[in-house]
């Protein structure tokens, strides 16, 4: 016998729903993701997915759906972000709607900027972030690699938000990797500081057979910003996948990274750098799953969290039966440098296969006293000992990326944080 | 330059007194030797000078250059002048030896008002200041001290020495882990150092470095005092006669 007690729903989740009603959003997809949050509300902390995020505490209201700006606020707040990939071929999208500045397109490349159909997801509340996407999101583009393509330049997914507080834009977009193809996709989220927006996005990256995709998730929101996001990625027979995350905004970011590896001989190599300061909440929450036999996964992130900042990291690795000689590594490294910040790490294995390798770690310190003694006894003050310390602690990770323009735009965005936060 | 008066130190941790009432004056211009027994508290009052955190003063003073050496953090101390050459210097993973060098460089002439150096600038800087030591220059694109053989780290303090320029140098058991050829470069290092307007303080057991290094003046430090000061003959009479009997005929 199940006892149904009336869940009181918070303000956060009744300005979803009442910003839904008034947008004037409409289809079977959407109103199935509406009823199921109002089935389910937004996930406690009892929901395993979401221990560490109480959506129900850090989700607030009064948010409505965000408008389409002018093209001119559109290319203005743009501007205030440099491109972190000099000649990319970009896409634009603001508040959640689609600007064609006829960018031209690598060759191999084609773009559909219908808005993709979003994947079914089971109405629980561990799908809320899917859902709440399901719901908003209005426009996005798919992105189509030719099969045997090898594209010479690195295509940018660009979301940025225009300043309207307390509205919600929602982007989803799909990339398709054709057979054998080769490709570098930039997808980087921006917003401006002291505004609170709701920003959704959802992900659907596919490698077909023999594809390789380098894959950079930049998270720049504005320290206001509530972020919501998911990127879902299906891994075909001897593809590979190299994806760098850096986190350096937001005061809320759930970025899910989900992996299905379906086909043989994939490698999967998942690197990240979490800067948490100020009052952020950030937390990647990364679920890989092995379906097939001998495929390789690895994953590292660095953290950084100081202020009052609190990061999360749950990993969890499933290796299905069927998928022997698997070899997944997951480490997660963090420095926590203040006395109310802090980090969560869970790594979670679940293992049906009987030849796997699998190892999992997680460390969390402060900054070696005698590496900050060495550099101080050499007139370094005690503020840049600390920066280069940490510099180096995740340039580690940064300096893998092979592109060393974008390795360097990469690091002055990491200054720019540290400048601020440290 | 440094007036050491009455210094007691301890441990801040548990509190156990390494300098005991501790008087020692260095001028401008002299390279003073201090040896002791091992536990004398000779590489404590290295690391007192140079503002490590885990000592506690508890009385006494120093002064240099006629302000008080305790007032100032362990980045002022360096950039008014005082250098450590650690006993064992430190590996930092990830911080590449040029980033450090120039960081380093530019921190302490930003603090004495001066222009921070052009990378050109900086970089025939190094490369003299290498040469000198015959240190490979390939060996600074490395992270600091990572890797670097124990005589190659010695050599590498030293470097960081000519290019800071200070004005107060602590050489704690720079011999250590040298061998003959490397400690001779060493010393060349900083006897080509040596000024008029600039003191070394060298930090030894053994008779050994101070043939190379010659100091003006040699101080014997047990339980946290000096118990005897002389000329460059006591060095050469504590060879001889140990420690011990120096040590009692003091007391």
């Amino acid at each position: 016998m199940t006892a149904h007690t009336p869940r009181i729903l918070t303000d956060g989740e009744t300005s979803l729903f009442e910003a839904f009603e008034s947008s004037g959003l409409t289809g079977d997809d959407r109103n199935a993701a509406i009823a199921a949050l109002k089935e389910t509300g937004f996930p406690t902390r009892r929901v395993e997915a979401y221990h560490y995020t109480d959506l129900r505490a850090l989700l607030k209201g009064g948010y409505s759906v965000a408008e389409k700006p002018s093209e001119e606020l559109a290319k203005t707040v743009g501007a205030k972000f440099p491109r972190l990939v000099k000649d990319a071929c970009v896409l634009h999208f603001r508040d959640g709607h689609y600007f064609d500045w006829g960018e031209e397109l690598p060759s191999g490349v084609s773009v559909d900027a219908e808005l993709p159909v979003a994947k079914a997801v089971e109405n629980n509340a561990a799908n809320a972030t899917a859902n709440i996407n399901m719901a908003f999101a209005n426009a996005g583009v798919t992105v189509d690699i030719a099969d045997g393509a090898n594209v010479d330049r690195t295509v940018g997914l660009a979301y940025a938000h225009t300043g309207t507080d307390k509205s919600i834009a929602a982007t989803r977009f799909a990339v398709n990797a054709g057979a054998g193809s080769t490709s570098n996709i930039a997808y980087r989220a921006v917003g401006l500081d002291g505004v609170d927006y709701l920003s959704s996005s959802v992900v659907d990256l596919d490698l077909a057979e023999g594809s390789t995709v380098t894959y950079l998730l930049s998270i720049e929101e504005g320290d206001a910003a509530h972020r919501l996001a998911q990127l879902n990625v299906k891994l075909g027979k001897g593809s590979t996948l190299n994806l760098f995350i850096l986190n350096v905004g937001g005061k809320l970011v759930r970025q899910e990274i989900n992996f299905d590896v379906e086909g043989e001989d994939v490698n999967l190599n998942i690197s990240g750098v979490n800067l948490i300061g100020g009052e952020a909440h950030i937390d990647v929450t990364s679920r890989i799953t092995h379906h097939a036999p001998n495929t390789n996964s690895t994953e590292i992130f660095r953290n950084v969290a100081t202020g009052r900042g609190r990061g999360v990291f749950q990993g969890q690795i499933n290796v299905r039966q069927p998928a022997q000689l698997t070899d997944a590594r997951m480490a997660c490294n963090t420095l926590l440098l203040s006395d109310d910040c802090d980090f969560s790490a869970k790594p979670e294995l679940e293992i049906f296969a009987d030849d796997v390798q699998c190892a999992h770690g997680a460390t969390v310190t402060d900054l070696e006293s005698s590496y900050m003694f060495y550099l101080m006894a050499r007139g370094i003050s005690e503020t840049r000992a600390r920066r280069m310390l940490i510099k180096a602690f995740v340039a580690e990770i940064v300096e893998e990326l092979e592109d060393e323009d974008l390795v360097e735009a990469l690091e002055a965005r990491i200054d720019v944080w540290m400048e601020r936060h440290v | 330059m440094l007036e050491i008066k009455n210094l007691h130190v301890r441990i801040e941790e548990d509190g156990t007194e390494i300098i005991r009432g501790l008087n020692l004056s260095v001028a401008a211009g002299e390279v003073a030797a201090i040896m002791g027994p091992n536990g004398s508290g000779k590489s404590t009052l290295s690391y007192v000078l140079s503002g490590k955190e885990d000592y506690e003063v508890t009385e006494g003073s120093i002064t240099y250059n006629g302000e008080n050496l305790l007032d100032m953090d362990v980045s002022e101390r360096a950039a008014a002048g005082v250098f450590l050459a650690f006993q064992y210097p430190v590996e930092i993973p990830g911080v590449p030896t040029m980033t450090f060098l120039k960081e380093a460089m530019n921190a302490q002439r930003k603090q004495r008002g001066e222009d921070v150096l052009s990378t050109p600038d900086f970089i025939k800087r190094v490369r003299a200041a290498a040469g000198d030591l015959k240190i490979d220059f390939n060996m600074l694109k490395r992270p600091v001290n990572v890797g670097f053989s124990g005589g190659e780290k010695k050599r590498a303090e030293i470097l960081q020495m000519a290019l800071l320029e200070p004005k107060l140098c602590i050489l704690d058991e720079t011999d250590s882990g040298l061998d003959i050829d490397a400690l001779k470069i060493v010393s060349q290092g900083v006897n080509h150092l040596r000024d008029p307007n600039r003191a070394v303080i060298v930090i030894t057991h053994y008779q050994r470095l101070l043939d190379h290094i010659v100091p003006d003046t040699v101080h014997v430090l047990s339980k946290g005092q000096i118990v005897k000061s002389g000329d460059k003959s006591l060095a050469i009479e504590l060879e001889e006669k140990g420690y011990a009997d120096i040590i009692e005929a003091a007391a």
